[in-house]
């Protein structure tokens, strides 16, 4: 009998462990990191989808060989990323958006780079001073920067010839003539449903944009103080919402915007479903491969006092603090953000293009090292008038850079004024009252965050 | 709870094969003439409003089935038959994720969690039947009461659990709570047990049987039928369940298929940039095994679900 | 365990045995507490235990990575203040008033007319009713975005055809529960079948009698059928309400997440959603436990007003 349990129990056992051994983390690979055997990385945020991730990823992993990183292809998850650090199990390599790294820094979540900079000697100049400010938290660096995304206004030149106005004449700075083009472009079908969207303010990820045209920041330059009840904030949401509000408000607007081929030939500028927006530059590249014939005219985003906004943003990579291979994540990401790790994947994209026929516009890098490589050396005139303009246009814009600081509480901060364009765009609140409230939850997790 | 005693007063039969005592007024006997018109009448009424209903109940599925091969922009042309056929949306979630680790996940977790769950509850089940013992009434009471309670009130502290011992990233937690019964089941197979006429464990018992020969060699055959329903069951919730894959699962490669789904909403359903006929593709995925099963299994769902009323 | 066992067992048939029976009594009850034992473990590791531990942790804060401080009831008065708390709970109960009084009707009209055409088309169209109930929550949340998107979704298309101009169901803050109640319709077979086993219970002489006494179709349902039924209609009644105020799946595929953060709609944050997110996305445990125990006390208190207030109306057989 007692021989007749033993017998069961370790049956119970092996099948415990062979059904757990589904869900074990390498945890096992860790401890022969010692023996320097090789081991393999965990991440989070990062997939290689395209042909400029790919063969950076080629290049990183070359360095680090025999050690390996595993990818994973979905953006990063805060609710993910936390538990998995409780679980004293975070990955070894983060890739998240620079706007939201203050919270996770601030929080120990992530280790300074001081260490790794100095070992692996990375030429920190050869970033984009904006970018690197904007992983910056307390003097130190959190994050590599990733990509430098610059917004501009793409204009349907179809849509506004319709109308009989000069897409090179379109601008932000006058918000009266910005609502009546809306109002012109703005079209709907016989039976009231939308067909076109006049003019996208894209909201809520662009509202510090706004805010920018109207002179204010949504921020102190600290990243300590929120300014979200500011009256000129209030103005610009205002604005904004009411230009939603006159293309059918916010219901209409979005259920017809979410049937856009975003990523299609069938986009909707080829099929004519939208006016203009402002973008980020990487934009033109899925234009660029999907619809080049597509006659589209790119402007700098300008505010009321007629100045150019570029307002940039971007992802960043970072180690969390309890990664189990530092050095080894050190050198990966190096790799990753190196200029001429980018221009070997430019270089790949632009040979792809050629060989497709088609016009290669160009990557916008937080490396200023390897833009100055990419559009000096390999973005040529490829022909296709629209789409070289354009280029042109973002790289004057990138003159007038502006980004968010670093915040400690970055992504509660930005939690905050999402939801409080949320609550307006769905008729809960009125503008000034949401923006009031918002304000008390994003500084109450400031407080928060710079008590810690 | 009364009705639950006429329930188990009757014989262990196939639950399927239940007597269906149906009022069927067209079985009624002895209508005048004009009655039966009338009651041929309503009967093809209702079979109009049925077949009306069906309609409303299948279409969506077309519809996921159909969208899903068509290529982006025609997605929402609501055209039944594509116009264009775009098999390739199937090949790009493929090679975007690893939807077969996880339908391998969801496969494993789902036969760990009924296996385990069958196992467990019939034994508690049969404890209840069979057994008399102090306190029997009240802990039954509690089985009966933990089906009230909420799981979001102890979501938390199972997790700190989990996490204490190691496994919160793993996906123990989402089959490993069933190695401890669960109160729907083990009440819906006591009801079984309990039907089983003492006299045959009386018997038994004087040829010398053990307990667990009892349970194992008598109750368990006769009661097949019961813990089918149970299996197929647990399979179902198990399959369907997004919460816990949520809070546990952290490694995309460990995902199971809803949440995977999940996973790939956020990919490429993003607003203004969406990228439907992915998540549609994902969809089907997703759905298609419990629909496969269903049609094999039905009977056994359906007369577990039917069983639940008869608690009341 | 060996106190307990002198007291006399409550076993079905209570009547006093001879002494020497005791000791396989005895022996019989401890085998009971042995098959009992995966329960008795589990109820007190997983469920009792929890239960307690999440009230001594909604009197602290805690976020895992740091020992929990203890903070009194301050969790609880932060709880009242959080006018996103109100919000969710009010959601929440909009969605259940809506979606249980609404399933049990539809429901029940679907199973009344199944239990009278033949038994094997009763068996498809039961069949074709069960289906949406095996699909997966995360696909229905997903169907839920496409079918009732107000500009292009089927649903607007098909109204439209009956020249009626659709909601924006998905993005038109009073029209996303209703929309999603809708949605939550389709899922109605399981109580169906419910009825349909409980109609199918009820005995044909009852409807015989009442037809010979000229009864008319209206009154043999409302003085037989209901009353006959009534059990399976108060079962669902309460399981419905249970799960319908804890609501999470589809509006959470369809509104919240990683991508949909930037457009989540504050008219689908669902109690549960909003506890999920203070626990998991913010790591605020204790403020969560608190949540959790509100909403424990929530569900409590309904169902026994739930049940005060059905047992003057349902019609127990042999009583």
């Amino acid at each position: 009998m007692s021989n007749r349990r033993t017998k069961f129990a370790t049956t119970a056992a092996i099948l415990a462990l062979v059904l757990s051994g589904c869900g074990g983390v390498g945890a096992n690979n860790d401890k022969l990191s010692g023996d320097g055997k090789p081991v393999t990385l965990t991440s989070m945020g990062f997939g290689a989808g395209d042909e400029i991730a790919k063969v950076r990823v080629d290049e990183a992993l070359k360095t680090i060989s025999p050690d390996k990183v595993k990818l994973s292809e979905n953006a990063f998850d805060a609710q993910q990323f936390l538990s998995a650090v409780a679980a004293g199990s975070p990955p070894d390599l983060v890739y998240l958006g620079r706007q939201v790294l203050g919270s996770y820094a601030a929080k120990d979540n992530l280790m300074p780079l001081t260490d790794c900079i100095a070992k692996q000697k990375i030429d920190m100049k050869q970033y984009r001073v904006p970018a690197v400010k904007e992983v910056t938290l307390d003097g130190k660096v959190y994050g590599l920067p990733e990509f430098y995304s610059n917004r501009i206004v793409l204009i349907n030149n179809a849509a506004l010839k319709e109308a009989g106005v000069d897409p090179a004449g379109v601008t932000t700075s006058d918000w009266a003539a910005l609502t009546d083009l809306a109002r012109t472009l703005t079209k709907r079908n016989g039976k009231g449903k939308l067909s076109r969207i006049g003019f996208d303010p894209k909201i809520p990820e662009f509202l510090p944009m706004w805010a920018r045209a109207n002179g204010v920041s949504i921020i102190s330059e600290d990243g300590r103080t929120a300014n979200l009840a500011d009256p000129k904030l209030v103005e610009a949401l205002e604005y904004t919402v009411s230009l939603i509000n006159l293309q059918g408000g916010w219901g209409k607007f979005k259920a017809f915007r979410d049937s856009f081929d975003f990523f299609g030939a069938k986009n909707q500028f080829a099929k004519n479903q939208l006016g203009a927006f402002p973008m980020e530059d990487w934009y033109l590249n899925v234009l660029a491969e999907n619809s080049p014939d597509v006659q589209i005219t790119a402007v700098p985003f300008t505010g009321l006092d007629g100045q150019t906004v570029d307002f940039v943003s971007g992802q960043a990579w970072a180690i969390p603090a309890a990664s189990k291979h530092k050095d080894v994540a050190c050198e990966f990401i190096k790799t990753m953000t190196d200029s001429k790790t980018w221009v070997k994947a430019a270089q790949a994209r632009a040979k792809a293009r050629a060989a497709e026929n088609k016009p290669y516009t160009g990557t916008y890098t937080g490396n200023l090292v390897a833009d100055q490589t990419i559009f000096g050396e390999l973005v040529k005139p490829s022909g296709n008038t629209s789409l070289d303009a354009a280029v042109q246009v973002v790289l004057k814009a990138q003159e007038s850079a502006v980004t968010l600081p670093s915040s400690p509480a970055g992504e509660e901060f930005l939690k905050a004024w999402e939801s409080a364009v949320n609550r307006v765009l769905s008729g809960d609140q009125k503008p000034a009252e949401a923006l009031a409230q918002a304000q008390e939850e994003a500084q109450k997790a400031l407080d928060a965050a710079a008590g810690n | 709870m009364s009705s639950v005693q006429t329930m188990a007063g009757g014989p262990p039969s196939t639950p399927a094969a239940r007597p269906e005592t149906a009022p069927e007024p067209a079985a009624t006997p002895r209508r005048s003439a004009s009655g039966g018109s009338r009651n041929l009448l309503s009967r093809t009424a209702f079979r109009v409003v049925l077949l009306g209903s069906s309609v409303l109940f299948l279409y969506p599925f077309l519809w996921l089935v159909s969208a899903s091969v068509k290529p982006r922009p025609e997605v929402f042309d609501n055209l039944l038959i594509p116009e264009h056929f775009a098999p390739g949306n199937y090949a790009r979630i493929w090679n975007a994720e690893p939807v077969l680790n996880w339908f391998l996940n969801s496969v494993t977790v789902s036969l760990a969690a009924a296996a385990t769950v069958t196992v467990s509850s019939s034994l508690v089940a049969f404890g209840f039947a069979y057994f008399r013992f102090p306190g029997r009434n009240v802990l039954f009471g509690l089985v009966l009461g933990t089906m009230m309670l909420p799981g979001a009130v102890t979501m938390i502290p199972v997790y700190l659990i989990w996490n204490t011992a190691g496994l919160a990233t793993t996906q123990v937690p989402l089959w490993a709570g069933n190695l401890f019964g669960s109160a729907f089941y083990i009440f819906l197979l006591r009801q079984f047990f309990l039907g089983l006429p003492r006299e045959v464990f009386e018997a038994a018992r004087v040829d010398g049987a053990s307990y667990w020969t009892m349970f194992w060699r008598i109750a368990v055959p006769l009661c097949k039928p019961a813990m089918i329903v149970t299996f197929v069951f647990e399979i179902q919730a198990s399959w369907s369940d997004l919460m816990r894959p949520l809070i546990y699962l952290r490694d995309p490669e460990l995902f199971t298929l809803p949440r995977g789904l999940k996973a790939v909403v956020d990919r490429f359903g993003q607003s203004g940039e969406a990228e439907w006929e992915i998540v549609l593709a994902g969809s089907v995925i997703t759905t298609l095994p419990m629909i496969i099963l269903f049609f094999i299994l039905q009977r056994y769902f359906v007369s577990g679900i039917a069983t639940q009323g008869r608690k009341g | 365990m060996p106190g307990v066992t002198v007291a006399p067992a409550p076993g079905p048939q209570p009547r006093a045995r001879p002494r020497r029976v005791t000791g396989l009594r005895r022996r019989e009850a401890l085998a009971g507490y042995g098959f009992l034992a995966p329960w008795l473990i589990g109820f007190t590791v997983f469920m009792a235990g929890p239960m307690i531990a999440s009230f001594a942790l909604s009197l602290t804060d805690y976020d895992i990575l740091t020992p929990p401080e203890y903070v009194g009831w301050d969790n609880y008065r932060e709880l009242l203040a959080d006018p996103r708390v109100g919000l969710s709970l009010a959601n929440t109960l909009v969605f259940a008033l809506l979606h249980v009084p609404l399933t049990m009707l539809v429901a029940l009209t679907l199973a009344s007319v199944l239990a009278r055409v033949g038994r094997r088309s009763a068996g498809f169209f039961r069949t074709v009713f069960y289906l949406p109930v095996v699909t997966p929550r995360v696909a229905v949340g997903v169907l839920f975005l496409l079918l009732f998107n107000g500009q292009v979704g089927l649903v607007n298309s098909t109204l439209e055809g009956f020249g009626i101009e659709g909601p924006e169901w998905t993005t038109d803050a009073p029209w996303v529960k209703p929309g999603l109640v809708v949605m939550s319709l389709w899922s109605v077979g399981g109580t169906v079948v419910i009825y349909l086993a409980a109609l199918k219970n009820v005995p044909t002489e009852l409807y015989e009698a009442a037809a010979i006494d000229g009864a008319s179709a209206w009154r043999q349902f409302r003085h037989i059928t209901l009353p006959m039924i009534s059990g399976a209609l108060f079962f669902t009644f309460i399981v419905l309400t249970i799960a319908s105020l804890q609501v999470f799946d589809e509006a959470y595929t369809a509104y919240y997440g990683t991508a949909a953060a930037g457009y989540s709609s504050d008219a689908a944050l669902f109690y549960l959603i909003y506890l999920f997110q203070q626990a998991f996305r913010f790591l605020h445990m204790g403020y969560a436990s608190a949540m959790a125990w509100l909403l424990f006390l929530v569900i409590v208190v309904i169902t026994v007003i739930q049940v005060r207030v059905s047992r003057r109306f349902v019609y127990y057989e042999g009583q």
